[in-house]
């Protein structure tokens, strides 16, 4: 029962998060309205019982991405009017044929990628199973991070020290 | 499931009682029912009563300041001044709500409440005693962490939203400074985490003891360093002096909330003292021991031995008592942050980012590989232990 209603309030908040992102006209709205959907996708672990992974997504997300974008869009003017000096329209270029076919075959391939595994969800889906007890996540993730996944972990932590030594030195003041 | 107040609560008779009335009033199993109107009480006595304790705040601090600088403070209303902070909120409520005119304002409304809503939510996982936090949950420190970062963006908006040159420097010191802060005090959190062997609160303070050597501000010198890390770190993300330069009211007029007039201003007062408080008493919390009160007087176990009182009376006085201690040691704590911002002056602000970046992020890395590196060469033993022996 109340595994439901979170999971439909969760739901709801993002996919109302996510088009009001998209629907709305300015860009700093936009950021809210995603700090919204971020939240209710942090729900939806919840009901699944991934506890980790929820309040990673909200540390993560809520506490950094989102200020940094928000930093961005306000540094880059993000709320200044689309309109140019004769009133018309200013909308940026979208690309040429090149990129719109590369475009095009992309969301050909996440469609297609995504409908087998929804049809396979859908296949194997019983609403008679309940859902497994919960058990805390944390233990088990910090396991399999440093015993199965150590690579990858370590690869993750040398890219993320390559893009911190990168953004160091981007920044530096040059000498001359 | 995780500890909460109502697996505290479901132990004793009459909680069973209250349960099975329920169930045939209503005619069915009422116990989720009974689980959700306990947490509305709840949470509804928590948030009243840390309102409360930051509205007490607020005198506080104006007593204290004027302690400290030979005033008298706020004397006249009530006995000693002490219903002060009663007649600023009704000040506050019936002042007039004023909006600038170019102002954003979907953003301007919605700023205050972030920062409120990312403080009071932290409040979840808060241990007041073993009985009476609201839910342990499982990555308590972690969830706490994320919620609280609400704050920052909530500061940020309501200088952007402004439309204020003064707010908007403000936001962005705001901003910058508590993402830069939470950096050391993470990786000082870490460190205790790694010495206690989980991220909820009680795993944390469990593996405490009551009397100050077998605290873990006092178990080895790193966490000793951690613990004056994670305090530092404390004050800058809450925006407390030396650090209140997101406020700073000689060169900023008020920061990111000087357009902010009446109950809208003091969502931005209650939530900058709230988070003191439950910064202070993640402190007490994580290095002080947090609830624990010695000789296994909170456990109830002293008191059935000696006196032979009923177990469930005495873990109940047992929960009283560690309420106490967990209060006691907060308060100091806020105490302490009130004296340091009456007592040092505000720092610039690339000294602010200086010391986070360049002392206190090192210092906690440190901290956490020697934290890492006693645990496994003394076998998570305390320097007490070793040197004393047992």
């Amino acid at each position: 029962m109340f595994n439901e209603v979170l999971f439909l309030l969760s739901g709801l908040l993002t996919v109302f998060g996510a088009l009001a992102v998209v629907f709305t006209k300015n860009l700093m709205h936009a950021c809210v309205y995603l700090l919204a959907s971020l939240f209710g996708v942090a729900g939806l672990y919840l009901t699944l019982g991934a506890d980790f992974l929820a309040a990673a997504q909200i540390v993560v997300y809520a506490g950094g991405v989102v200020v940094l974008m928000l930093f961005a869009v306000m540094l880059t003017g993000g709320t200044v009017k689309d309109a140019g000096r004769y009133a018309m329209l200013k909308v940026p270029s979208m690309g040429n044929a090149k990129t719109f076919s590369i475009a095009a075959l992309g969301v050909l391939v996440a469609l297609s990628m995504t409908t087998k595994i929804i049809l396979g969800i859908g296949r194997s889906y019983d609403a008679s199973k309940e859902l497994p007890a919960f058990t805390s996540t944390v233990e088990s993730i910090g396991t399999l991070l440093v015993t199965d996944h150590v690579l990858a972990f370590e690869i993750s932590s040398v890219l993320l020290l390559g893009a911190l030594v990168g953004a160091v030195v981007i920044s530096r003041p040059r000498k001359s | 499931m995780n500890d909460s107040i109502v697996s505290y609560l479901s132990q004793f008779p009459a909680y069973k009682s209250f349960v099975s009335a329920m169930s045939s009033a209503m005619g069915f199993d009422a116990a989720g029912i009974a689980t959700l109107l306990v947490f509305f009480v709840a949470c509804f006595v928590v948030v009243n009563v840390l309102a409360l304790v930051g509205g007490l705040g607020t005198y506080a601090e104006r007593k204290i300041s004027a302690d400290i600088q030979m005033r008298q403070g706020p004397n006249r209303v009530g006995p000693y001044g002490i219903l002060q902070f009663l007649a600023d909120g009704v000040k506050m409520i019936s002042k007039e709500d004023l909006m600038p005119r170019n102002a954003d304002k979907f953003l301007y409304t919605v700023a205050p409440l972030l920062c409120l809503v990312g403080v009071l939510a932290t409040l979840a996982v808060l241990p007041f005693s073993s009985g009476f936090t609201l839910t342990d949950l499982n990555i308590g420190v972690f969830y706490l962490l994320g919620v609280s970062s609400l704050v920052g963006v909530g500061i940020f908006l309501g200088g952007y939203s402004s439309n204020s040159k003064w707010s908007m420097l403000g936001g962005m010191r705001g901003a910058s400074q508590i993402i830069s802060y939470e950096v050391p005090v993470t990786l000082s959190i870490l460190a205790i985490v790694v010495l206690g062997g989980g991220l909820s609160f009680g795993t944390l303070v469990g593996a405490q003891g009551g009397l100050p050597h077998e605290w873990f501000v006092l178990h080895n010198p790193f966490t000793f360093v951690a613990f004056i890390v994670f305090f530092i770190g404390a004050l800058a993300e809450s925006n407390r002096a030396p650090f209140d330069l997101p406020e700073a009211e000689s060169e900023l007029v008020s920061g990111y909330h000087t357009e902010y007039t009446g109950m809208r201003f003091g969502f931005f007062a209650l939530a900058e003292y709230i988070e003191v408080f439950v910064l202070c008493g993640v402190a007490a919390a994580l290095f002080l021991g947090g609830y624990k009160v010695p000789f296994n007087l909170g456990t109830g176990e002293f008191l059935v031995n000696t006196l032979n009182v009923g177990p469930l009376l005495a873990s109940k006085v047992g929960n009283f008592l560690q309420l106490g201690s967990f209060v006691t040691k907060t308060l100091l704590l806020y105490y302490v942050v009130i004296w340091c911002r009456w007592t040092f002056p505000r720092l610039r602000v690339d000294h602010l980012m200086v010391i986070c970046w360049k002392y206190l992020t090192p210092i906690a890395l440190v901290n956490l590989v020697g934290c890492a590196v006693w645990m496994w060469a003394f076998n998570g033993q305390s320097l007490f232990k070793i040197v004393f022996g047992h």
